[in-house]
C-alpha cells in the first residue's frame, strides 16, 4: 500500500476496556466523622484529605475572608511543632501539608508514600486541631492578603473576576466578594476571629478523611480513629450557623447592564458576560454539563469555533457554570483585541441566543456526550483526582453512586434536554457584561452598540510609590 | 519507597523516526507525545515567533484531517491533546482511552506526511492573529509580562538564538508568509527529527505495527541544518541591571543566571538548592524574606532546563509595600551568597530530596508525563533511560555540590537583576504596547 491509501482510512476504535469509577468504603467513627477509603492497588503515593464541610459561605458577611485566612494560617505552628517545625516535620516525610479553605469547605491535605501515611496523617491531625495562630503570623499572612488585593487591581484577569461577581450579586450576598475577602473585611481580620472560625470548623459531624492510594495492609479507620480521636463536638464546632443557599446568590441584575472598568491604553478588553448560574444541586445537572460543553466546554465549542477559529478575536474563549451550594456564576469568559470589543461581545451574546433557540445537532450532541464519557476515566488516573472527586461527593452530600452512574448519565442526555437546559438556565437578554479594558478606546462603540445600560468606572489603581532606594523605608515592623 | 522502573522499548525506524514505547497497565489511558527537535532557537532574524506560529497550523488540517477536526476527533474519542513550543522543542500530545490509540497515532502521521495540502493564506492568517492575540493576552496585558523576555536577552546576548522570545514580536509575526510555512515543515517536520513516545495501556507489538504502518514511509529529510555553536561562556562575567516601570501595585525583583545545561550534572544541583532556597514554607528565601524579615510577598527560584550550550535558573522576590527595594535585594542576594559559602545541613539536604522523591513520583504517577519525559530525555539529552536515573541522580547531590554551583554561578558576576517598579500614572499613558 503507498502512504497515501494507508492515510486515507481512518481507524476505528478498538474494544473499550470496561471503567468502573473505584469502589469506596465509608466508616463512620463514634464522634459522627466519616473515614472515606479507596484501594487502588499499585498506587503507592497516597493521597489524603480532611474535608470539614464548612466554608466562606458560612462566616459573617463582616469577617469575610477568615476561613480562607485560618487556612492559610493553620501551618505557622502548632502546641508540639512551633513555627515552622510542623513544615519541617512532614518534610522530612517527603510530604507537603497543605490547607484552604473554598466557598463550600475546609481542606487539608498531604500526598505521601504508603509507608508513612501514619505519620504524616499524625502531623495533619495536629495541623487541624492544634494550630496556635501566633498573632503576628496571622497578621502577616493577613497584610499579604491585602496586597494580594493590590495585585488583583492590577491584572486584568482578576480585577474582572471580581467585577463580574460584584455586578451580579447584591451586595449583600456573600458570593458579591472573593472567598478570601476584599479590601472592605480583610484588613479588619485577626487572629481571635481566625480562632474563632477555626473552633467552628471543628465538627466531626461535618467532617470526613478521604484517603486514596494502594492502601494494602493498613486499616485506616482504625488509624483515622487513633489519629483524630481528639476531634469531638466539644471542642467547638456550630450545629448549624450554615447560610442559606438561597441567601448566598441574589441576583442584582433585571436588564443588561455594560459596566467598564478602565484601564487605559490596554492592548485587550477582559471580558464576562453572564449572570447569576446554577447550584451544584440542580436536577439537570447532566444536560447542563452537556449544554456547557457545546456552548463553550469544547476546544471546537461553538464560541471557540466562532471568536476564534473564525474570526481570530482570541486566543480562547470558553463559558460555563461554576456551581457551589449555592447559585454560582454562569460566564462566558474571553481575552479580546481591544478593536473588537464590540463585536466579540455581540458574538457571543449571538451564540447565547442560538443554543437557546435552534435545538443542537445529533453531530454536536455526540460529540459533547462522547467527550465527557470517553474523558472520564482519563480524569481519575491518579489518587489525588479520586480523592478530590469523593470529596465533592462529601461535601455536596451526593448520593454514594453519583460518579459511578455519570456516565450512564450523560449517556441519556438528548438534544430535547439541552435546549431545555440553555432555555432554563441561561437568559443572555439579562445579563452583566464586564469589561476590563481602554475605556476611550471602547466606550463610544459599546455606548453606540446599546447591549444595555453603560457604565464606566474609572478608578485609580493603587501603587506603591516609594523611592527607588530609601533607607528609611526599612524593613517593616 | 524507591521508584519503580520504567521499562520501555526503544528504536529507530529506517527514516529515523526514534520510537519508544513504556507499556503500563494500571489506567484505561494510553499517551502519545511526538517531540519534533525545533523550537524558538532556531528562528533566524525576521522571523521570530515562527515555531510556535507553526505549531498553531498543526492544528488547522492535513490532507485527510479537516481545520480543527484533530481536535473534534480526539475529544470525541474521550480524548485530550495540545501543543507547546519552547526554545529548545515543539511537541504535541494526546491522552486517550487506549482503545482509541490508533486514532491519535494516525492523526500525527497524516500531519507530519501531507500538512501542506491543507494549508492556505485564510488558515494562516487567522491563526496569525490567534497567536497575535495571546501574545496579547500572556505577555503585552499582563503586570510583568515581560520579565522573562527580558531575562532571557540579557543572559543570552546577541547573536544567541535564546536571545529573543518564543511568543516573537507583533511585526515578524505580520511577515510570516505561506512559503515561510511550507519551508519550516519541510525543513524540520521530518520522521528523522522527530521522537514518538507512546506511553500505557498499549500492547507493544500492536502499537509498533501501527507506528510502521502509519509512519513507516514517510519520508526523511536528509538535509536538517544543523544548529551553529551555541557554546557560551560559563558565566556573565559581570552584573546587568535593568529596570521596568510598569503598571504594577507593588515592585518585584527578577534575578537571572547563566547555568550549567540541562543533562550537566551540576544541573542536578542546581534543582535540588532550588528545592532548599525556595521549595515550600520551610525553604531558606521563604523563611528569611516572606516570614522572619517580612520584606517580600512572595519568593521564588527555579531552574529551566534548557541544552543550547547554558541554561537559565531564575528568581523573583515580591517587594512588600513600605519596603525599600534594595533591602529585599540585598537579602535575597544573601541568601544564595550563603549558599556559596557555607554546605547546607543535613536536615535541609534530607528534607530537599524527601520532597524531590514524592514530586518526582508524583509526577510519573501518569502515563501523559511519562510519555512526555521519555520524548523529552530521548530529544534533548539523546539518552530516554534518564526517566530511571533522574531521581538517582538527584538524590545522589552532595551539600558540597550544592555550594559549589551555588558559588560559581549564583554570585554577582554572573547576575541580572531586573526591577519592577511602579510606573508614574500620567507616563504610562499609551505605553504599555
Amino acid at each position: 500500500m503507498t502512504l497515501e491509501e494507508i492515510l486515507a482510512r481512518r481507524p476505528s476504535p478498538g474494544l473499550p476496556r470496561t471503567y468502573q469509577f473505584p469502589e469506596f468504603e465509608r466508616a463512620i467513627l463514634p464522634s459522627g466523622m466519616q473515614v472515606l477509603t479507596v484501594h487502588l492497588p499499585g498506587r503507592p503515593l497516597v493521597s489524603a484529605n480532611l474535608i470539614v464541610r464548612r466554608g466562606a459561605s458560612d462566616e459573617p458577611a463582616a469577617r469575610g475572608g477568615v476561613t480562607v485566612l485560618a487556612a492559610r494560617a493553620l501551618t505557622e505552628g502548632t502546641e508540639r511543632y512551633p513555627g515552622l517545625e510542623l513544615i519541617e516535620a512532614s518534610e522530612r516525610l517527603g510530604a507537603t501539608l497543605h490547607a484552604e479553605a473554598s466557598w463550600d469547605a475546609f481542606s487539608a491535605s498531604v500526598d505521601v508514600a504508603a509507608p508513612r501515611l501514619r505519620a504524616a496523617l499524625e502531623l495533619l491531625a495536629e495541623l487541624v486541631l492544634h494550630p496556635t495562630f501566633p498573632e503576628e503570623d496571622v497578621a502577616r499572612l493577613r497584610d499579604e492578603r491585602v496586597n494580594d488585593l493590590l495585585q488583583a487591581r492590577a491584572e486584568p484577569r482578576r480585577r474582572v473576576e471580581q467585577a463580574f461577581a460584584a455586578s451580579i450579586y447584591t451586595p449583600d450576598s456573600p458570593y458579591a466578594r472573593p472567598a478570601a475577602g476584599d479590601e472592605d473585611t480583610v484588613p479588619r481580620l485577626d487572629r481571635d476571629q481566625v480562632a474563632s472560625i477555626h473552633r467552628a470548623l471543628l465538627d466531626p459531624a461535618r467532617t470526613a478523611l478521604v484517603v486514596g492510594g494502594d492502601l494494602t495492609g493498613l486499616d485506616l479507620p482504625g488509624m483515622a480513629a487513633e489519629v483524630f480521636g481528639a476531634l469531638s463536638s466539644a471542642l467547638g464546632g456550630q450545629p448549624d450557623g450554615a447560610t442559606l443557599p438561597a441567601q448566598l446568590a441574589r441576583s442584582s441584575i433585571d436588564r443588561t447592564i455594560v459596566r467598564v472598568y478602565d484601564r487605559p491604553g490596554s492592548v485587550q478588553s477582559e471580558v464576562r458576560i453572564g449572570h447569576i448560574g446554577l447550584r451544584r444541586s440542580v436536577p439537570d445537572f447532566h444536560a447542563v454539563q452537556v449544554m456547557a460543553a457545546i456552548l463553550g466546554g469544547l476546544f471546537n465549542s461553538r464560541l471557540q469555533m466562532n471568536l476564534r477559529e473564525e474570526k481570530g478575536y482570541t486566543y480562547g474563549v470558553g463559558a460555563g457554570f461554576e456551581m457551589r451550594r449555592g447559585a454560582g456564576p454562569f460566564a462566558v469568559r474571553t481575552a479580546v483585541h481591544t478593536a473588537v470589543t464590540v463585536p466579540a461581545i455581540a458574538e457571543s451574546l449571538a451564540e447565547l441566543r442560538k443554543i437557546r433557540d435552534t435545538r443542537i445537532t445529533d453531530t454536536e450532541l455526540a460529540a459533547a456526550r462522547d467527550f465527557l464519557v470517553g474523558v472520564f476515566p482519563l480524569r481519575f488516573e491518579t489518587p489525588g483526582a479520586v480523592v478530590a472527586a469523593l470529596g465533592g461527593l462529601f461535601v455536596h452530600s451526593l448520593p454514594d453512586d453519583e460518579l459511578g452512574r455519570y456516565r450512564r448519565l450523560v449517556e441519556a442526555v438528548t438534544a430535547a434536554d439541552v435546549q431545555t437546559a440553555a432555555r432554563d438556565h441561561i437568559d443572555p437578554e439579562r445579563v452583566a457584561i464586564v469589561v476590563v479594558g481602554d475605556a476611550d478606546a471602547i466606550g463610544h462603540d459599546l455606548e453606540a452598540a446599546a447591549f444595555g445600560e453603560l457604565e464606566i468606572v474609572r478608578e485609580d489603581v493603587p501603587v506603591e510609590t516609594g523611592d527607588l532606594a530609601d533607607p528609611a523605608g526599612g524593613a517593616a515592623e | 519507597m524507591s521508584a519503580p522502573t520504567i521499562g520501555f522499548t526503544d528504536e529507530l525506524l529506517p527514516n529515523g523516526l526514534r520510537v519508544i514505547i513504556a507499556e503500563d497497565h494500571l489506567a484505561p489511558v494510553a499517551a502519545v507525545c511526538i517531540w519534533y527537535d525545533v523550537g524558538s532557537k532556531h528562528e533566524v532574524d525576521g522571523k521570530t515567533g515562527f515555531a510556535h506560529l507553526f505549531e498553531h497550523v498543526m492544528f488547522q488540517g492535513s490532507r485527510h484531517v479537516a481545520k480543527t477536526e484533530h481536535m473534534s476527533l480526539v475529544q470525541a474519542a474521550g480524548g485530550t491533546m495540545n501543543g507547546t513550543t519552547w526554545l529548545d522543542r515543539t511537541n504535541y500530545f494526546e491522552t486517550m482511552p487506549s482503545h482509541q490509540l490508533e486514532l491519535a497515532l494516525w492523526l500525527e502521521a497524516d500531519r507530519m506526511a501531507t500538512l501542506l495540502d491543507a494549508l492556505n493564506q485564510a488558515n494562516l492568517d487567522n491563526q496569525r492573529e490567534v497567536v497575535k492575540n495571546e501574545k496579547r493576552s500572556s505577555y503585552d496585558n499582563r503586570p510583568y509580562g515581560q520579565w522573562f523576555h527580558k531575562l532571557q536577552a540579557h543572559v543570552f546576548p546577541v547573536p544567541h538564538p535564546y536571545n529573543h522570545p518564543t511568543i516573537g514580536s507583533m511585526e515578524d509575526l505580520d511577515a510570516a508568509s505561506i512559503d515561510d510555512v511550507a519551508t519550516f515543515f519541510r525543513t524540520y517536520y521530518a520522521p528523522n527529527n522527530a521522537v514518538l513516545a507512546i506511553a500505557g495501556d498499549v500492547d507493544p507489538a500492536q502499537a509498533r505495527a501501527w507506528v510502521e504502518r502509519y509512519f513507516g514511509s514517510i519520508p526523511a529529510n536528509p538535509a536538517i541544518p544543523a544548529l551553529g555553536d551555541l557554546s557560551l561562556p560559563p558565566t556573565l562575567g559581570g552584573e546587568v541591571r535593568e529596570v521596568v516601570e510598569d503598571r504594577v501595585p507593588l515592585a518585584r525583583h527578577y534575578f537571572g543566571f547563566r547555568a550549567p545545561r540541562f543533562g550537566d550534572p551540576r544541573s542536578d544541583a542546581m534543582e535540588v538548592a532550588a528545592q532548599i532556597l525556595a521549595g515550600g514554607k520551610g525553604s531558606r528565601l521563604y523563611r528569611r524574606l516572606v516570614r522572619e524579615d517580612r520584606v517580600a510577598q512572595d519568593v521564588a527560584f527555579f531552574s529551566l532546563g534548557l541544552v543550547g550550550g547554558a541554561s537559565i535558573v531564575a528568581g523573583q522576590a515580591t517587594v512588600r509595600p513600605g519596603v525599600a527595594l534594595d533591602v529585599v535585594e540585598k537579602a535575597f542576594e544573601d541568601e544564595l551568597d550563603q549558599l556559596g559559602r557555607e554546605p547546607v545541613t543535613d536536615d535541609e539536604l534530607a528534607r530537599a530530596r524527601a520532597l524531590i522523591e514524592t514530586y518526582e513520583l508524583e509526577a510519573l504517577q501518569r502515563v501523559d508525563e511519562r510519555a512526555d519525559r521519555l520524548a523529552m530525555y530521548a530529544t534533548l539529552l539523546d539518552d530516554p533511560d534518564m526517566i530511571n536515573r533522574q531521581l538517582d541522580r538527584y538524590l545522589a547531590v552532595t551539600a558540597a555540590d550544592i555550594q559549589g554551583v551555588a558559588a560559581e554561578f549564583l554570585g554577582p558576576d554572573n547576575r541580572v537583576v531586573l526591577t519592577y517598579v511602579p510606573a508614574v500614572e500620567n507616563e504610562s499613558e499609551g505605553t504599555a504596547a
